[in-house]
């Protein structure tokens, strides 16, 4: 399976891999998330799990589970160190989350590995099972910069007997953390039916399908339907555009059922757009994958307004389609987007419209950013680029003398 | 006889070292005792991870001063060819002093975007190819990936604590002084390692 990988990064860099592992020889090694199913943890442990067996090494992926109330509690975590505010930590919530835990330490065996990563804080609690001789790494997926001090106390308490943590990006850390600290970036799979080629012909159907003019520009942003992706933002943008380019917008994403707010806004972005034949609100099934990377190589301009932002791999998602990608400079998109190379770092409504007009004007600046947006991605954000520092990591603290 | 050529490569991931400052100050602060991976990571890995795009400025100190408006210390220090030293510290010296004095104070700001130190943990790994002639050496490039074209070009030097990289000092070796003097001429801080290797290969190829 990993040579599937060679026409991306080539084969010296699968050689090299092989070396690389090699090191690893007898290592064993367990991840443990929260889920098998949704989210971009899931996403990439689905693949980098077996990659890293099919390097010879020894994989395990095991899911922590929990109950509504659980979930709940831990999602509220989630947002209380990514934005900082919210509804407070309550004691019961905290004695929930450590029974959880404790009936998870009978589900899940940690005590034949050599190396442990954990993914966010859900299955964080685990660590108190850490037996001497073990590394156990702290994978954080979310930006916890400033985070609300009362969840932070929270989280310290079992931080502090890792070995090691690893963050997107140094602008996620917070600056209380005391173990070392790694950054590595999130990654897209080549191979994923999002990101893998397709034909002329189904891109073509898959716009028609849902009433797009493929011979027309599009404008599209891919993401949930929530606030904080600001697509009113994006159909503000768009308004002014519109005044000199004819030209699509389309916002292609989806919301559970169990999410109001994502209903909410989908509901409130009809009713804006309802008498505007050029404006496209599409709501996809959650697997609507295919449908998803048509929309990206059939995009003329792909835009991304969020206000706030993880990491926000759907920008490298489109920049692997040669597609020039203007985003907020916020999070991660301002690591991806080389601003002026692979696309343009905008602050507002109206840097926004400017940028879709100066590249709705340029064919050539659209190709020549949309080949720099490849060439970035192919070497710094691929899944290959994701497991070789991996190893690093793991060769780094099985040797290190702490 | 000359000593055969082992084909190495290097990774390294970027481990954060909690050095975040804002203003000019700050940053020369930082720069005077930050550990020297760091500059190693900021000057000679930002090539590596750049090489291939058009960007601003070579190293992500330009960059940084750039985009906070330091124009004229975003060219100071842009100029400053890493693959010039070997020595960390001596190139630690000529940053610091190309900042000092040409640093203004009062067109320092504080309330910027923050600057990030990391630093790089390397791991250096051999492949099976070794050569012991030109033939073999021209074969081992051939299969070298940027990765390792990088390592025995740029930091290998570091290492060795000399000017003069891996590749050169084989062929002056070899009795190929005018092949390793082309090699030694080629710009790696403004070049594509992709065009480098190409350029590598024609050069060992040429007869001469």
């Amino acid at each position: 399976m990993i040579e599937e990988y060679i026409p991306f990064v080539g084969e010296e860099t699968i050689e090299e891999l092989f070396i690389l592992s090699k090191k690893l020889n007898g290592v064993k090694v367990l991840h443990v998330n929260s889920t098998y199913k949704g989210g971009g943890v899931a996403e990439i442990l689905h693949r980098m799990v077996p990659l890293m067996n099919a390097l010879g090494v020894k994989t395990d992926w095991k899911v922590f589970k929990g109950d509504k109330k659980f979930f709940s509690f831990t999602k509220k975590l989630h947002n209380l160190l990514h934005l900082g505010y919210g509804e407070k930590i309550r004691s019961e919530e905290i004695v929930h989350y450590l029974k959880i835990t404790y009936e998870n330490f009978k589900e899940i065996d940690t005590e034949n590995y050599d190396v442990v990563f954990i993914h966010d804080p859900q299955p964080m609690g685990l660590v108190i099972k850490k037996l001497p001789g073990q590394k156990w790494i702290w994978r954080c997926h979310i930006d916890t910069s400033s985070p609300d001090p009362n969840a932070w106390n929270f989280l310290e308490n079992f931080l502090n007997a890792y070995d090691v943590c690893i963050f997107h990006m140094p602008e996620f850390v917070y600056e209380r953390i005391e173990i070392p600290t790694y950054i590595i970036s999130p990654s897209i799979d080549p191979l994923h039916p999002k990101n893998i080629e397709l034909s002329q012909e189904e891109i073509f159907q898959t716009l028609t399908k849902f009433g797009i003019d493929p011979e027309k520009p599009l404008i599209l942003q891919v993401s949930r339907f929530d606030r904080l992706k600001d697509p009113f933002g994006v159909l503000s943008a768009f308004r002014i555009v519109r005044k000199k380019y004819d030209c699509q917008l389309a916002f292609v994403g989806s919301f559970a059922e169990d999410d109001p707010e994502g209903e909410e806004v989908y509901k409130e972005l009809l009713n804006l757009t309802s008498d505007d034949k050029e404006v496209f609100v599409l709501n996809l099934p959650p697997d609507s994958y295919r449908e998803v990377n048509a929309f990206q190589r059939g995009a003329t301009v792909v835009v991304q307004k969020s206000l706030k932002e993880g990491f926000g791999l759907v920008v490298s998602e489109a920049m692997w389609k040669e597609k020039p990608v203007i985003g907020s400079n916020v999070g991660g998109i301002k690591r991806q987007i080389i601003h002026g190379i692979t696309g343009y770092l905008i602050n507002s409504v109206e840097g926004l419209a400017m940028r879709i007009k100066q590249l709705l004007a340029n064919e050539y600046f659209r190709k020549e950013m949309g080949y720099y947006g490849k060439e970035r991605v192919k070497h710094r954000f691929l899944i290959i680029r994701h497991l070789k520092d991996y190893f690093l990591i793991i060769s780094k603290i099985l040797n290190s003398k702490s | 006889m000359n000593k055969p050529f082992i084909f190495k490569s290097e990774f390294w991931v970027p481990q954060y070292t909690g050095i975040k400052v804002y203003s000019i100050k700050e940053f020369i602060e930082a720069l005077k005792i930050v550990d020297e991976f760091s500059i190693f990571y900021h000057l000679y890995i930002n090539i590596f991870n750049y090489h291939n795009l058009p960007t601003f400025y070579n190293n992500s100190f330009s960059y940084w001063l750039y985009k906070n408006g330091h124009f004229l210390l975003a060219e100071k220090l842009s100029v400053i060819d890493p693959l010039e030293y070997y020595d960390l510290e001596e190139l630690r010296n000529v940053l610091v002093q190309t900042l000092e004095e040409n640093y203004n104070p009062t067109e320092d700001k504080s309330g910027q975007e923050a600057f990030y130190f990391s630093k790089a943990e390397r791991e250096i790994i051999e492949s099976v190819d070794v050569a012991n002639n030109l033939d073999k050496f021209l074969e081992g490039i051939k299969k070298s990936s940027i990765n390792s074209v990088f390592y025995h070009l740029v930091t290998s030097r570091i290492e060795n604590k000399t000017l003069i990289n891996d590749y050169s000092a084989w062929l002056t070796n070899l009795g190929e002084a005018k092949k390793a003097e082309k090699i030694t001429k080629l710009d790696v801080y403004s070049m594509n390692l992709y065009k480098i290797k190409n350029k590598i290969i024609k050069i060992l190829e040429e007869k001469e």
